[in-house]
C-alpha cells in the first residue's frame, strides 16, 4: 500500500508551527517545574512533598504532550481547510501511513510511561511499604457524620480534634462503625478508605504545626458534605504531651467498648440555657433550625417544640415535656420523620442534654 | 445480472416481505435501522431527564449552603443522573443506535445476524428506564451511580428499582454485544474482509465482547445486591460476615470496561468523519483498528484502580496502575493518528467535524488526567474529590457524548434523508464547546484543593468558582436544547440529502436515504478499503440502488 503513497513533503510553515510548539512546550515544562504548589494548598505532612514531586512531574510531561496535540490540531484545521479557490471536490494527499513516525509516537510514549511508572512505584514504597517502625499508632473511627480517634493508653474514643507530634511518624488505622467513610487529610495529601469490618491504615510523619481539615470523600449519606469540620491538629512535644496526657488522665477509669447511651433517664437539674446554646449551633443546627415545627432541614424546626400549640405532640407522638425531648436527647429517632443519632453519636454527655432541654424551653 | 451470481444464495439474501402495519414497521420493528432509530429516540429522551438532574445539581451548587434541594433530594439526584447518563444515554446510543444502525450497512448486511433478539433487546431498554427514573416514586437510590453497600444496603426501596433496571439494560445489552459480534464475524459482504472494514465496525468489534463478558459481572453484582436488600442473604453487610469491597471489584470488574464500551464506539464515529470531511484515507488504519483491540483486552485488567484508597493489598495496587498506564499508549496512538489524518488534507468544517476536532481535544486532555489518575500517589489525594467529576466529564460529555453529537450529525442525513442546519450547528457546537469547559475545567483545581464529591454543601471558599461552573453549564444546556431543536426542525424543513451529502466512501451512504426496508438489492462485493478518495470505490453491484429496479423478491411468508 506505501508505493501507492505520495511522497510526504514537510513544508516551511510546518517546522515554523513545530518550533513554535517547541518554545511553547519549553514554557509549560519550566512553568509546571518551577509550580509552588504549596502556595495552593500547604503541606503538613510527608509524603505530601512526594506527592507534589510527582504531580509536577506529571504536569511537566503532560505540558509538551498538550502543546504538540493541540498545537498540530489547531494548525491543520487551519491550515489544510477547503478554500474557495478548490474545486469541491478536491481531495487531500492520499498519504495512508507511516511505519516510522508509527513508531515514534509509539516509543516515545511508552518510555514517558515508564519513567513515569518508575517515579510512582518510587513514592509509592516509600508510602505503603517503606513504614516507620517507632513513631505512634493512632487509630481514627468514621461514624456517620464525624470522626473519632484512638490513642495508646487513652481509653474509649476521643472526639473532635486528632492531636500529633511534629516529627513524630504516625502509623494511622482507620475503619469505620457503620457505612464507608474516608479519610482524607488535603495538605497530607493522602486519604484511605474507612471501610466497616476492615482497617486500612495511612503512614506520615506531620511536619508544620498547624490546624488542617480532615474530609470525608465517600459518600455516607444524608451529611457527608458536611463531614469536614473535624481536624488535626499537629503541635510540639510540650503541647502534644500536655493534651494527650490530659486524655490518658480524664479516661482512666472510662471503658474501652465503645460508649454505649447510659439507660437511666438524664437528669435535668441546673440545665444552663446559654450552654446550651452553643452546643445547639456546634451539634444541633446541622439539622434543625429554631423555626417553627414544619421548617424541616434535615429534622424538624425546633422553635417552641415544648410550647408549640400547632404542634401538640412530638416526633413519637407524645406529648412534649422536658423529659421526653430530653429523651430522643438520649436515645435518638427513627420513624417517619427520619433519623437521628442517639447521645453516643452525636457525642452529647448528660449535661449537654440538660442544657440543651433548658435552651430548647427557652424558644418559645 | 452478472453481480447478483457473486454471492447467490447464503443467508444473507433470504429477504422477508416488509411489514405493512405501523405496530410492526415503527413499534415492534425487527428492522435494524429502525430499531437504531427508536435506540436514539428513547437515548435522548433519558438524555433530557438526566440532563435536567444535572441543571438541579449545578442549581444546587450556587451556594455552599445549597438550599435548592434538601440533601436527601440532591443525593437522590446526582445518583440518577449518573445512571441514567452511563446506562440510558451514553451506552444505548454508542452500542444500540449507532450501532444498529450504521454497521450493518457498513458490512453489505441486510439485518443483524438475530433480528428478534435484537427487539427484545431494544425492548427491555424504555422499561428499564421507566424503572430507574420512577424509583423516585419510592424514594431513589442515593448512594451515586456506584451504589457502594453498606449506604446501598439502607438505601431507599428504590434502591431495589434501580438494581432491577440496571439488570434489564445489562441484558439489553449482552444480547446487543452477542447479535453485533456474530454479525460482524459471519454476515459481511464478499470481499468486506476484516482489514477492509470501515473503521466504525472496528470500533464495534471490539466493543461487541465487552459487553457480552463484562456485563454478566454487573448483572451477579446486581443479583446479590438485590438479594442481601430484599431478602437479608449477606453479600456485603460486614456486620452478617459479607465484604463492602466485593462489591467494589465486582462492580468495577463490569464498569471499567463499560468506560470503553462507551468511548471505543466513539472513536470509531471520529474515524469515520475525519477521513471524509478531510478527504483523506485514515492515517494509520491498521493501527487504529488494532488499538481498538487493545483497549479492550487491557480494560479487563484495570478495574482495581478505582480502588487504590478502598483498602487494597499494597502490592496489588502496583500491577493495576502499570496496566492502566499501558493504556495511554494505544490511546495516543488514536490521537496521533486521528490529527495526522488532518494533515494535507482538505477539511470541509461540517458540524460533524467541528464536534469531532472538539471530541480530540477535550479527550485528549480527560485522558491526560486519567494517567495523572493512574499514578498511585496522585490518586491517593486526588480520589473521590471534584478532580474525579471532572475527569470523566471530560472523557464522557466531553468525549463520548461529543463524538456522538457528530455521529448524530453525519448520519442524520442517512437515517432521515434530510440534512440539519450546519449555522446552527456551529452555533451549537461552540455554545457547547464553551459551556462544558467553563463548567467542568475549573473543577480538576476544586478538587484538588479540597472539595470532595457528592456533596450537597460545601466550604464556602470553592462558592465563586461553583457559580462560574454552574453558568457556564447553562449555556451547555443552552446548546443542547439547540441541537435538540435542530433535530426537530430539520426533521421537516431540512435541505434534502440526497443519497451521499459528504461524499463519503463507505457502503451506507452509496444507498438511498433513508435506505430500504432490505438495505441492498444486491449484495455488494468489495474489493478494497473505503478510504482511498484518490481511487474509484471500491464496491461491483451498487449500480441499480439508486435506480428504481425492483428490490429482492421476497421469500414466500410462511
Amino acid at each position: 500500500m506505501e508505493n501507492r503513497d505520495p511522497v510526504v513533503h514537510l513544508d516551511r510553515n510546518f517546522w515554523i508551527v513545530t518550533a513554535v510548539f517547541a518554545v511553547l512546550s519549553a514554557i509549560s515544562v519550566w512553568y509546571f517545574g518551577t509550580f509552588d504548589i504549596v502556595k495552593l494548598l500547604p503541606e503538613s505532612a510527608a509524603p505530601a512533598g512526594d506527592i507534589d514531586a510527582l504531580t509536577r512531574f506529571l504536569l511537566m510531561s503532560s505540558g509538551p504532550l498538550f502543546v504538540f496535540v493541540i498545537g498540530y490540531l489547531l494548525y491543520f484545521t487551519i491550515a489544510y481547510r477547503i478554500r474557495k479557490s478548490d474545486p469541491p471536490d478536491a481531495i487531500g494527499t492520499q498519504v495512508h501511513d507511516s511505519h516510522s513516525l508509527e513508531l515514534w509516537w509509539t516509543v516515545i510514549p511508552t518510555i514517558f510511561v515508564v519513567i513515569m511508572a518508575i517515579f510512582s512505584v518510587k513514592i509509592w514504597y516509600n508510602i505503603e511499604v517503606a513504614q516507620p517502625t517507632n513513631g505512634i499508632a493512632v487509630e481514627s473511627i468514621g461514624h456517620q457524620w464525624y470522626y473519632t480517634f484512638r490513642y495508646p493508653n487513652v481509653h474509649g474514643e476521643i472526639p473532635n480534634e486528632m492531636h500529633l507530634e511534629v516529627g513524630v511518624p504516625v502509623t494511622l488505622h482507620v475503619t469505620s462503625s457503620d457505612v464507608i467513610h474516608s479519610f482524607w487529610v488535603p495538605t497530607m495529601r493522602i486519604k484511605a478508605d474507612m471501610v466497616p469490618g476492615l482497617i486500612n491504615t495511612l503512614h506520615f510523619t506531620p511536619l508544620n504545626p498547624g490546624t488542617y481539615k480532615i474530609i470525608c470523600t465517600e459518600f455516607c449519606g444524608t451529611l457527608h458534605g458536611d463531614m469536614e469540620k473535624q481536624t488535626v491538629v499537629i503541635e510540639d512535644h510540650a503541647h502534644f504531651t500536655a493534651w494527650y496526657n490530659g486524655w490518658v488522665a480524664k479516661t482512666k477509669n472510662v471503658s474501652d467498648a465503645i460508649a454505649t447511651t447510659s439507660a437511666g433517664a438524664v437528669p435535668l437539674a441546673g440545665g444552663s440555657a446559654s450552654a446550651g446554646q452553643a452546643t445547639f449551633a456546634t451539634k444541633c443546627s446541622a439539622c434543625h433550625k429554631i423555626a417553627p415545627f414544619d421548617q424541616k432541614v434535615v429534622g424538624p424546626g425546633l422553635k417552641g417544640i415544648l410550647d408549640d400549640p400547632k404542634h401538640p405532640n412530638l416526633v413519637d407522638g407524645q406529648k412534649a415535656t422536658p423529659e421526653n425531648v430530653a429523651a430522643i436527647l438520649q436515645h435518638g429517632y427513627k420513624g417517619d420523620m427520619g433519623a437521628m443519632p442517639d447521645m453516643t453519636a452525636n457525642g452529647l454527655s448528660n449535661k449537654d442534654i440538660a442544657n440543651l432541654v433548658e435552651f430548647l424551653k427557652n424558644q418559645k | 445480472m452478472a453481480t447478483a451470481t457473486v454471492h447467490a444464495g447464503g443467508i444473507a439474501d433470504h429477504v422477508h416481505p416488509e411489514p405493512q402495519g405501523f405496530v410492526r414497521k415503527y413499534i415492534f420493528s425487527i428492522d435494524h435501522k429502525i430499531i437504531g432509530v427508536q435506540y436514539l429516540i428513547t437515548g435522548f429522551v433519558f438524555l433530557v431527564l438526566a440532563g435536567l438532574l444535572a441543571e438541579v445539581i449545578r442549581v444546587q451548587l450556587m451556594h455552599a449552603n445549597g438550599g435548592f434541594v434538601s440533601a436527601d433530594t440532591y443525593n437522590e439526584v446526582y445518583s440518577i443522573h449518573g445512571s441514567a447518563m452511563v446506562w440510558l444515554v451514553i451506552i444505548p446510543l454508542a452500542t444500540g443506535a449507532f450501532g444498529n444502525f450504521v454497521f450493518p450497512l457498513q458490512i453489505g448486511a441486510r439485518d443483524v445476524a438475530f433480528p428478534w433478539l435484537n427487539m427484545v433487546s431494544f425492548w427491555l431498554f424504555p422499561p428499564a428506564g421507566l424503572l430507574l427514573f420512577g424509583s423516585f416514586l419510592l424514594g431513589a437510590p442515593a448512594a451515586g451511580w456506584t451504589e457502594y453497600p453498606p449506604m446501598s444496603l439502607q438505601g431507599a426501596p428504590g434502591t431495589s428499582m434501580w438494581c432491577a433496571a440496571i439488570f434489564l439494560v445489562g441484558v439489553s445489552s449482552t444480547m446487543t454485544g452477542l447479535n453485533f459480534l456474530v454479525t460482524l464475524i459471519k454476515m459481511r459482504a464478499p470481499g468486506m474482509t476484516f482489514t477492509r472494514m470501515p473503521l466504525f465496525c472496528w470500533a464495534q468489534f471490539a466493543t461487541a465482547p465487552m459487553s457480552m463478558i463484562a456485563t454478566t459481572a454487573l448483572a451477579a453484582a446486581l443479583a446479590a445486591l438485590f438479594m442481601e436488600r430484599q431478602f437479608g442473604v449477606p453479600f456485603f453487610d460486614p456486620t452478617k460476615g459479607g465484604s463492602p469491597v466485593l462489591w467494589q471489584h465486582m462492580f468495577w470488574f463490569y464498569s471499567h470496561p463499560a468506560v470503553y464500551i462507551m468511548i471505543l464506539p466513539v472513536f470509531g464515529i471520529i474515524s469515520e468523519v475525519f477521513p471524509t470531511f478531510a478527504r483523506k484515507p485514515i492515517f494509520g488504519y491498521k493501527m487504529i483498528a488494532f488499538s481498538s483491540v487493545s483497549i479492550a483486552l487491557l480494560s479487563f485488567m484495570v478495574w482495581a484502580h478505582h480502588m487504590f484508597t478502598s483498602g487494597l493489598a499494597p502490592f496489588l495496587q502496583l500491577p493495576f496502575m502499570i496496566l492502566t498506564m499501558l493504556i495511554a499508549i494505544p490511546t495516543g496512538i488514536k490521537i496521533f493518528s486521528w490529527v495526522a489524518t488532518l494533515w494535507e488534507g482538505k477539511i470541509h468544517y461540517t458540524t460533524a467535524m467541528l464536534f469531532a476536532i472538539g471530541f480530540i481535544a477535550t479527550f485528549t486532555f480527560g485522558g491526560i488526567t486519567g494517567v495523572f489518575l493512574s499514578a498511585v500517589p496522585f490518586d491517593l489525594h486526588a480520589h473521590g474529590t471534584y478532580f474525579i467529576v471532572a475527569h470523566l466529564h471530560y472523557v464522557l460529555v466531553g468525549g463520548s457524548l461529543m463524538g456522538l453529537i457528530s455521529g448524530v450529525y453525519y448520519w442524520y442525513p442517512k437515517m432521515t434523508g434530510r440534512l440539519m442546519n450546519d449555522k446552527l450547528g456551529h452555533w451549537t457546537f461552540w455554545l457547547f464547546f464553551i459551556g462544558f469547559n467553563g463548567t467542568f475545567l475549573p473543577m480538576h483545581m476544586l478538587g484538588l484543593l479540597g472539595m470532595p464529591r457528592r456533596v450537597a454543601v460545601y466550604d464556602p471558599q470553592f462558592q465563586t468558582w461553583n457559580q462560574v461552573e454552574s453558568i457556564f453549564s447553562f449555556v451547555m444546556t443552552f446548546a443542547l436544547l439547540l441541537f435538540f431543536a435542530n433535530m426537530l426542525w430539520s426533521l421537516r424543513n431540512g435541505k434534502k440529502a440526497g443519497s451521499n451529502p459528504w461524499g463519503a466512501r463507505t457502503l451506507e451512504w452509496q444507498l438511498p436515504s433513508p435506505p430500504h426496508y432490505y438495505n441492498f438489492k444486491h449484495i455488494p462485493t468489495v474489493f478494497s478499503t473505503p478510504y482511498d478518495f484518490a481511487e474509484p470505490l471500491p464496491y461491483a453491484g451498487l449500480e441499480e440502488e439508486l435506480t428504481d429496479s425492483p428490490g429482492p423478491a421476497p421469500a414466500v411468508a410462511h
